[in-house]
């Protein structure tokens, strides 16, 4: 293996790492080392940005929250390069710059990672590593040798060891994210923002990821953290930021501070319950029972009953076959084994009719993919589900198709200015709430909902937490798969536990805790 | 941005009418300079040839159409034509002599639409069965052509075959108003299919989002391949008026059929990923293709020219749908 100093690239990196550490960080801990100035950026219609300061110091961990829309995605966009602001000044180590794209903003030290990653799945982790930057040898030829022994180098020192011949597309969610991190260590980035970062990992990679954010800290990189999940931020962040409607309301220390505080920041109001209440109003009515299911070749022997008016929560880790368990049952994908009783009587469904025949449905865990048809009408999408339910003769009727669908578009407070805006344009939350209203125009029974509330604001996850429990309320079942487990443990009567496609147990009442969760999805 | 706001909002007017009536616009910019430059383009005469001679190939557009609304091609409808056409022919041939000429062209034209139609089920089977996406439909329909030709080929033994039936209802077929009429009321017909039932809305939001169709509980293997069936169906209806025109029939009929029915709906403005689109734009497609091909043959346009100018504007039409695509997607970025 070549020796660091042999390597052009990546010593010039580390030297520099390790010249911040010794001087800068001591003698000047509250030195900014970013400076977002008056930043204003408008779009038609919208203020995206208004007049936002906000500012970074040399090697903290420098949470940005806000709910979706509030600005922040374009803060980011602002700070590598990809949207130029309307007006204000980006000062970076005390000395203003411009960026015209993510190029100039990388040569500056800065590097966002986003939530969609940013790799090519075909090509190998060295190859995305070092993308655009490839060395070439003496007749111009891609120095393989090279490329790879860096590629280890970079991933050795954030403590993992990988092969980086691996494709892209073979790596975990979470191993993607270190690809990510060594691309931008590799063009020295000072300054690394992650956008979203823990979207889509279990927990153990979580902590892992956070150790080599930690790590980074030490080496005095500066990272801006940007999420949803905000025990989080407040467990790996030193300060945090609050944008909302596009104007910064305020940065705290994060031991300073409270999640109620930074929420009701967020919000713009105090926010007494994260979890609504509500009676219990179970029935002794069982409208759901699964006999044995085995599925998807992992999930062996499955079996839970599910009640009218209740809500049942499925926990487990990300892959550990909740999904595929779901997805069995409503007959998207086939059965391998066991029964699926509907109001008592032994069904065979064979696809997602059947299913849907059956009074279920499903809202799936990525909205984007197969939840919507994104430039489709919002009321195209709705009413998809049920076409019959609007036919005078063979004939979709579109007047009774506008009443329908202006009637759930107003239930569920869909924020559009009208139906016939296609979805790809509405917010996240306004996006969940339209696949959820697919179902309940289709008026099923059983409504089984994964990841019900991933990647949307804690405004909207409040309204559909308040939409459930007006539909248990009238007496439709619903089964929730969440990877946050506060919210299976706020949300359900009774939660089963699925750990390598095997059900680990069931708990009710008040058995319902962390710790018993936890320690069955787990072992 | 430096432009000023008048100038500005004049421009985003006209790209918002190129985007949505680019075709109508091409269409008609072509009859006004094939009428400047030719006076006997614009005559009655003329204008019903131009549609008498559409219709043909109109009618397999039709068929296309709904396959490429769910995001699908369909490759093998060019061969199923030529054999379509043989065996009508043959069958004219054999039972369609003096009088019994009507009954036989019942009986060619009903087993024609079946072979089609199992032709074209078979495609969805085998595209199902591999939950094929347009690449796999591709290759699939590709496979079915060469298949296809092939038996047209074994079934006359390389032949060609003259017709020697007796006139009736099987020439009717391709003269007069008659091509016309079945073309535009089949349109018709598919048209409030695919606008106004919810098979049609089914077979568009496939296209749309095919996985989301499925998880909609939609049954997205039944539709795809009724959907290749009905392509199927009107490659039969096709070979019969074409057959009926030239009263014989080659088991090379349909050659080429395929691509310039793909070129037809995706100049009319269907996408080729499916979703957006329809028969309205079809028929504009068809009647752009057919109006370009006369102008320039009453015109006097060398035949090999006459290629430069048919492949321009399919380029032109792709390049269109593109920067349509561009602009949603710069406004969707927003």
């Amino acid at each position: 293996m070549r020796p660091l100093s042999s390597n052009p690239r990546l010593p010039h990196g580390f030297s520099t790492f390790v010249k911040q550490k010794t001087s800068k960080r001591e003698t000047s801990v509250e030195k900014y080392i970013l400076e977002m100035r008056d930043i204003t950026k408008t779009f038609p219609g919208v203020k995206a940005l208004d007049k936002v300061s906000f500012a970074v110091k040399q090697g903290e961990i420098h949470g940005l929250v806000g709910e979706n829309g509030a600005g922040k995605s374009t803060l980011m966009k602002v700070l590598n390069g990809v949207l130029v602001p309307d007006s204000g000044t980006i000062v970076v180590d005390g000395v203003p710059v411009t960026f015209r794209n993510a190029k100039q903003a990388q040569a500056c030290g800065i590097s966002l990672i986003y939530q969609e990653f940013n790799l090519v799945n075909t090509l190998s982790v060295a190859e995305n590593i070092y993308l655009g930057f490839l060395q070439t040898g003496r007749a111009k030829f891609i120095d393989w040798t090279r490329v790879r022994a860096d590629a280890a180098h970079l991933l050795e020192n954030l403590g993992f060891d990988f092969n980086v011949r691996e494709k892209v597309q073979n790596l975990s969610v979470a191993e993607k994210q270190l690809v990510e991190i060594a691309k931008a260590l590799s063009v020295n980035a000072r300054i690394i923002a992650m956008d979203e970062p823990t979207s889509s990992i279990t927990k153990k990679e979580i902590d892992k990821l956070f150790s080599i954010i930690r790590r980074l800290k030490e080496r005095g990189i500066t990272i801006i953290y940007i999420s949803h999940k905000l025990d989080e931020v407040m467990a790996i962040c030193d300060s945090v930021t609050v944008l909302r409607d596009g104007h910064i309301i305020d940065t705290k220390i994060a031991t300073e501070t409270s999640s109620a505080e930074i929420i009701s920041k967020m919000v713009g109001r105090p926010v007494d319950m994260k979890y609504p209440r509500r009676p219990p109003i179970i029935h002794d009515e069982i409208v759901l029972e699964v006999r044995k299911v085995s599925c998807a070749g992992f999930v062996k022997d499955i079996s839970f009953s599910l009640k009218k008016g209740e809500v049942l929560g499925i926990a487990g880790l990300v892959g550990s076959g909740r999904t595929e368990l779901v997805e069995a049952i409503f007959g998207a994908r086939p059965l391998q084994g066991g029964d699926v009783y509907i109001h008592g009587r032994r069904t065979s469904i064979r696809n997602t009719a059947d299913g849907k025949r059956y009074s279920m449905g499903l809202v799936t865990e990525d909205r984007k993919e197969t939840g919507l048809a994104l430039h489709y009408s919002l009321a195209d999408n709705i009413v998809i589900t049920n076409l019959q339910k609007l036919c005078s003769g063979i004939f979709v009727n579109k007047k009774l198709m506008q009443a329908n669908v202006d009637q759930y578009v107003q239930e569920l407070g869909i924020k559009t200015p009208s139906s016939r805006q296609a979805v790809m344009y509405l917010s996240g939350g306004n996006q969940q709430k339209a696949v959820l209203a697919k179902w309940l125009f289709s008026e099923v029974e059983i409504l089984i909902l994964d990841e019900p509330t991933r990647g949307i604001d804690v405004g909207a996850k409040y309204e559909i937490y308040l939409l459930m429990n007006d539909l248990v309320k009238k007496g439709k079942s619903i089964i929730m798969i969440s990877s946050e487990l506060p919210e299976v443990l706020g949300m359900s009567d009774r939660v089963i536990v699925i750990n390598e496609g095997r059900k680990k147990g069931e708990l009710c009442g008040d058995a319902i805790s962390p710790e018993a969760v936890m320690s069955m999805a787990i072992q | 941005m430096s432009l000023k706001p008048g100038i500005h909002n004049f421009r985003t007017k006209i790209t918002k009418i190129l985007r949505s009536q680019g075709v109508l616009i091409g269409l008609v910019l072509i009859i006004i300079l094939a009428s400047i430059l030719e006076r006997s383009f614009l005559t009655v005469s003329n204008l019903l040839n131009i549609l008498r001679q559409a219709s043909a190939l109109g009618i397999l557009c039709l068929g296309v159409t709904f396959v490429m609304m769910t995001g699908g091609m369909d490759l093998s409808v060019g061969s199923t034509v030529s054999l379509c056409a043989v065996v009508a022919v043959s069958i004219m041939n054999k039972y369609g002599q003096g009088t019994a000429s009507n009954s036989a062209a019942l009986l060619a034209i009903f087993t024609v639409l079946a072979i089609a139609f199992f032709i074209g089920v078979t495609n969805g089977l085998l595209i199902v069965l591999f939950n094929g996406r347009l690449g796999e439909t591709f290759i699939i329909t590709y496979g079915m052509q060469i298949v296809i030709a092939a038996l047209a080929l074994l079934f006359t033994g390389g032949q060609f075959i003259a017709g020697t039936f007796g006139t009736g209802l099987y020439q009717w077929m391709s003269t007069g108003f008659a091509p016309i009429i079945l073309f535009l009321s089949l349109a018709l017909i598919m048209h409030i299919v695919l606008a106004y039932t919810p098979f049609g809305r089914q077979i568009s939001f496939i296209g749309a989002n095919m996985d989301c169709a499925r998880m909609s509980g939609i049954k997205v293997s039944g539709i795809r391949i009724l959907v290749y069936g009905i392509c199927g169906m009107c490659a039969a209806l096709t070979s019969i008026i074409v057959t009926s025109r030239v009263y014989s029939a080659s088991p090379l009929q349909g050659n080429g059929y395929e691509l310039d029915a793909i070129a037809a709906v995706m100049v009319g403005g269907t996408s080729q990923t499916g979703g957006t689109g329809g028969i309205i734009n079809t028929i504009l497609g068809v009647l752009v293709l057919g109006v370009l091909g006369n102008a320039l043959n009453v015109i006097g346009v060398d035949a090999n020219a006459q290629l430069l100018f048919r492949g321009a504007i399919i380029l032109v039409a792709v390049g269109l749908d593109m920067w349509n695509k561009s602009i949603s997607l710069k406004e969707s970025a927003k």
